[in-house]
């Protein structure tokens, strides 16, 4: 619940607070039960200076920019986003983030956060791929990461639970699992590699084990400050990242095998809650 | 030509996985498949029938039937893309034996005669300089073991004109106690002085840095030897910077 006295960033929380009212738990709060609740997870608690930070992260301030976008009038057809269903029926963002990625009938396709507000832009306000507010994907400066970390920031507090009805949505989440253990390129890695232990590093950082759910929901809970960039990044952005380290060719911004990943990752961190917008390295 | 059925839809899933590389028009474009009604075809089949081809049918797939169409042939990752070894991004994502037999899911091993034959086959790829195995320069095998320059490409590739490919050992080993290293392997601090430098011991190391497999079948250590991003003579570096008594590793 948004009933703490919010003593930082009270301008900026209070316009979050207000319109979330009933719903989510201000991230660190969400953070501080994980750290309790794992008795101090080595992963959770491995910056005391990110803890110390997150009640004044810089990506409010982004998701602040991203709620004006989201319900200005915008694009060609002048709509704002208010119509977009991101799962829970139009319009509703509460919760709507923790049960991403899901099926979507009229795409037919199962869908992450990024893609499906990208499927919204084209189709509600008529954005082409070839307009700015469309094609810049990174950074906080960019639309896209504006309004994603707005409405993911409506998922903070609620537990992850990504849909797994609909076939598709199962055989995307296994595939992405095959996919997280399958070892390729100049080094032999796979995604197990290095996230399947809990508390080792490399080099100085921390790892999130798969198998441990509560480090998990802080892994996978994007958008977040990404403070060694100075930027808001995405869940497509960190697997970008993690593949460039695994020695692997550049994955196609949205692709269904980003998204069979991230259904993966999701649904590890199944039944804990987000922390959103977080803050990270 | 085109399949219409969902039967024959799979059947055609199928085709694609063997036939490879014709499935690019597939992906995007299509709608959902049960809204794709045969009568659409016709209209735009004349003009462009690619475009009209059925959209692909995941749950027909088994999971790792899936992720290989997901990788190869729906366009998930840049598969053109040029590496620094003068192939192409599709080339990263094949898997050689070892790989192929190494990756295993949550709490598998491999059995034990795929593990002799990972053995065995990683023996094979071991190759010794001439006149033997010899300590090089430790000041060399220090940049490299502490270097995770090389190979990466994606959407920032490194420039192997403007910096040595590493060993990143580091990332995963402490090695000598003046930086902080990984934990992913065992740590490597005084691996000379408390191993002594017996040939043996030498050849051990180097066959590990070379190809780790031949001790510790589907590792999680890299084959940097036979995966030819060091050579025989950085392996020397390296093994000087484990063993040499003057290296900060066994100080
Ligand atoms: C060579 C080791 C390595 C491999 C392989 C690897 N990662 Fe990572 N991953 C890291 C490191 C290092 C971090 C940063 C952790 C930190 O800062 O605490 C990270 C972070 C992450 C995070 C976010 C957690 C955070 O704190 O930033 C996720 C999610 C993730 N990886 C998923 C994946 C996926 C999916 C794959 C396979 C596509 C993968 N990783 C492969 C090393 C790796
Ligand atoms: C991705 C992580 C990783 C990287 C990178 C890596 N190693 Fe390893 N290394 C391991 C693991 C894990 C083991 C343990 C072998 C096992 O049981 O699988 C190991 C084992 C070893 C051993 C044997 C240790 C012993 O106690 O006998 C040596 C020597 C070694 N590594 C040296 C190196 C050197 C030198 C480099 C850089 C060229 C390197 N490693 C890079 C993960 C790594």
């Amino acid at each position: 619940m948004f009933n703490k006295t919010l003593h930082v960033l009270p301008v900026v929380l209070a316009v979050v607070a207000s319109s979330n009212a009933g719903s989510g738990q201000l991230p660190e709060e969400v953070l501080d039960g994980l750290i309790k609740k794992t008795n101090n997870s080595v992963y959770l608690t491995q910056s005391p200076q990110n803890i110390m930070m997150l009640p004044d992260n810089p990506a409010w301030l982004v998701a602040e920019a991203g709620e004006a976008l989201f319900k200005q009038a915008r694009g060609p057809k002048n709509a704002s986003l208010e119509q977009c269903d991101f799962g829970k029926g139009p319009g509703v963002l509460d919760g709507a983030h923790a049960e991403l990625p899901r099926y979507f009938a009229d795409t037919g396709k199962v869908m992450d956060l990024e893609t499906r507000l990208l499927h919204c832009m084209k189709t509600l306000q008529g954005f082409t791929n070839d307009d700015a507010a469309i094609k810049q994907k990174h950074g906080s400066k960019s639309d896209i990461m504006k309004l994603q970390t707005y409405i993911a920031s409506k998922s903070s507090g609620i537990p992850w639970n990504p849909p797994m009805q609909h076939p598709l949505e199962k055989a995307m989440r296994d595939a992405g699992e095959v996919m997280f253990y399958r070892r390729s390129g100049t080094m032999d890695f796979s995604c197990a590699t290095c996230h399947t232990q809990t508390g080792k590093r490399i080099r100085a950082s921390v790892l999130p084990s798969v198998y441990d759910a509560a480090d998990m929901t802080k892994a996978i809970s994007w958008p977040s400050q990404r403070t060694s960039h100075d930027e808001v990044r995405s869940s497509q952005h960190r697997v970008l990242e993690c593949l460039w380290q695994m020695r692997y060719p550049n994955i196609k911004n949205g692709s269904d095998a980003s998204i069979a990943l991230i259904s993966f990752w999701t649904d590890a961190a199944r039944g804990e809650p987000a922390i959103l917008p977080d803050l990270k390295r | 030509m085109f399949k219409k059925t969902p039967i024959a839809a799979v059947a055609a899933v199928s085709l694609l996985l063997i036939a490879g590389g014709c499935a690019a028009t597939n992906t995007g474009k299509s709608v959902a498949p049960q809204a794709t009604a045969p009568a659409a075809a016709p209209a735009a089949a004349p003009a462009a029938p690619a475009v009209v081809a059925k959209k692909v049918d995941y749950t027909a797939m088994s999971p790792a039937e899936l992720a290989e169409y997901l990788i190869f042939e729906a366009e998930g990752y840049d598969l053109k893309q040029p590496t620094q070894e003068g192939t192409t991004g599709r080339a990263r994502l094949v898997q050689d034996e070892i790989q192929k037999a190494c990756s295993l899911g949550k709490g598998k091993e491999i059995d034990d005669k795929s593990r002799e034959k990972i053995m065995a086959l990683a023996a094979s790829t071991i190759k010794y300089p001439e006149g033997g195995i010899k300590l090089g320069d430790w000041k060399k095998g220090r940049e490299l073991a502490w270097s995770g320059y090389g190979y990466r490409t994606a959407h920032n590739p490194d420039n192997h004109a403007k910096g040595t490919p590493g060993g990143n050992c580091y990332n995963c080993h402490q090695i000598a106690t003046d930086r902080t290293g990984g934990d992913i392997g065992p740590s490597l601090t005084g691996f000379g002085k408390i191993r002594g430098m017996d040939p043996d011991t030498l050849k051990y190391a180097y066959d590990v840095i070379y190809n780790p497999h031949v001790y510790f079948a589907c590792t999680n250590m890299p084959r940097m030897g036979a995966s030819g991003v060091l050579s025989q003579a950085q392996i020397a570096d390296i093994l000087a910077y484990l063993f040499d008594p003057n290296s900060p590793v066994n100080k």
